[in-house]
């Protein structure tokens, strides 16, 4: 069985895996709303931006962006402002973790909100309603029930990519049973990890099944 | 009510409308005919910038709602005249084009309620005085999935008038119908016309063009080839294409 001290080390790394988990994806949710509004716009500015982001963001690993943000951001605000600007890991982890979210969210969004008929832009239109009341009021509600599917997916890879963490120094749930059973040299506790994993990605699974089915009502 | 002046309208290449003029007044109801791909619903969709037209002007009430040259702006209109204007036309959908995540009353109450920020209860008054009068109160907390099309366009028919436009637009609203539920719907076009609603109507039904049609407007390749009232139309067409047109679908 598992000592307290485990005990409380698996369950604070818990705590840091579901934290950047939340604000990645509360964040990221409103992030990647805002650059598929962009990347959908007809203003370039915005268009090119928005583009550029996804590109950088959705094409390099996540791993990498989270070295650039706890790394290498210090050492070039020191070569840039001659003082470094150094991030506390969670700061880093949250920083990183939503930019990356987003980069895919966006993606999701945009390919939502495009699948809606043409129709319904026009109608509002037609109505008098200006684009940003057409898209929030008609475009994107309707969207939604379409992104569900895929953002229950993309918190369940949130979830386990998380276990990145523990390459800018923090303890997350993966490292500290890999701490365990390096120390110990048993590898059940790994089990505990898998357990934990598995019950956070269920209740997410069942909850975003649930919130489809709601959302299936006008059908 | 409505002017077009020497409009013009291509897509890339493709020259649509080519010097269309045109005065609507108030009270007129007019049908517009034409074969497929002839510019009627480009015609209509040119009216409440939902297309945006390459040279002419347009007047909405008066008022310049649009004024342009080889695609560029003569005349800089506002956003929110723009919208403004919109108003003034209701626009009824071959496909209805009805928001399925709202029910019918919704659907008739969304755009007073965000863009008239009237009060609640009037808004919703009103909406269901519309609902009865296409004869659909009973169906109001339906979702339009659940109506059949003759009961989505009467929707839509009270969802547009819900807006209290001056001018209705349609473009063929009962092409998309089965037979059987046309009536309906050119039921509610006609208490619509006797009420004195000024209307443009693109359609096929050239029984409602005969009866209610003060004017009918016969239009070939992105031209208004012949217009007159419905009767010398339809029984004394001038022009070798409207007599070939007419004779095709009569
Ligand atoms: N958005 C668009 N882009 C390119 N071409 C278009 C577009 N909209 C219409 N057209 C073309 O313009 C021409 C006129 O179309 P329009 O829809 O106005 O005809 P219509 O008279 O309404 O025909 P129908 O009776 O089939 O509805 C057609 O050749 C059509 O293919
Ligand atoms: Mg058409």
């Amino acid at each position: 069985m598992l000592t307290e001290a485990q005990m409380m080390s698996i369950l604070n790394g818990t705590l840091l895996t579901v934290k950047i988990t939340i604000f990645a994806m509360i964040a990221g949710v409103l992030l990647g709303m805002i650059i598929a509004l962009g990347r959908i716009s007809k203003n370039k500015i915005l268009n090119a931006i928005s583009w550029f982001y996804v590109w950088v963001f959705r094409g390099t690993p996540l791993l990498l962006q989270l070295f650039v943000v706890y790394y290498a951001l210090p050492l070039l605000t020191l070569d840039l402002f001659g003082s470094p600007i150094k991030l506390p890991g969670l700061t880093a982890a949250y920083l990183a973790f939503t930019i990356n979210t987003a980069a895919y969210l966006a993606e999701v969004f945009r390919a939502g909100i495009q699948s809606i008929d043409k129709g319904q832009l026009e109608a509002g239109k037609a109505l008098g309603m200006s684009y940003n009341q057409t898209m929030f009021k008609i475009i994107i509600p309707q969207s939604i029930r379409r992104l569900i599917p895929p953002m229950g997916n993309e918190l369940i890879m949130l979830i386990k990519d998380t276990s990145l963490v523990a390459s800018i120094a923090m303890f997350d749930l993966l490292r500290s049973v890999n701490q365990m059973a390096n120390a110990t040299g048993k590898t059940h506790y790994f089990l505990y990890a898998a357990g934990i994993y598995l019950f956070f990605t269920t209740i997410i699974q069942y909850a975003f099944g649930k919130i489809e089915k709601k959302y299936a009502a006008y059908e | 009510m409505i002017k077009l002046e020497h409009v013009y309208k291509s897509f890339g290449k493709l020259e649509v409308l080519k010097d269309i003029n045109l005065e609507v007044k108030q009270g007129e109801v007019v049908c517009v005919i034409g074969p497929s791909g002839s510019g009627k619903s480009t015609m209509l969709r040119c009216l409440n910038h939902l297309e945006r037209i390459t040279s002419g002007k347009v007047y909405i009430e008066n008022e310049i709602a649009d004024e342009r040259l080889n695609d560029k702006d003569v005349l800089k209109i506002s956003q929110e005249k723009v919208q403004q204007l919109c108003t003034e036309l209701g626009m009824v959908f071959q496909r209805f084009n009805l928001f399925p995540h709202l029910t019918v009353l919704e659907n008739v109450m969304i755009a007073p309620k965000i863009v008239r920020k009237q009060n609640q209860e009037e808004i919703k008054s009103i909406a269901l005085d519309l609902l009865d009068m296409v004869g659909l109160a009973d169906k109001k907390d339906e979702y339009p999935s659940r109506l059949s099309g003759g009961q989505q366009q009467r929707v839509a028919i009270a969802r547009a008038l819900a807006m209290r436009p001056k001018i209705m637009l349609f473009d063929e609203p009962t092409s998309a119908l089965d037979p059987e539920l046309v009536g309906e719907v050119l039921e509610v076009m006609k208490k619509l016309a006797h009420e004195g609603m000024t209307m443009i109507v693109v359609t096929h039904e050239m029984g409602f063009a005969k009866e209610v049609g003060t004017r009918v407007i016969f239009m070939d390749e992105g031209r208004i080839i012949e217009e007159g009232n419905p009767k010398d139309i339809f029984d004394n067409p001038k022009e070798d294409r409207t007599k070939s047109f007419l004779k095709k679908i009569l």
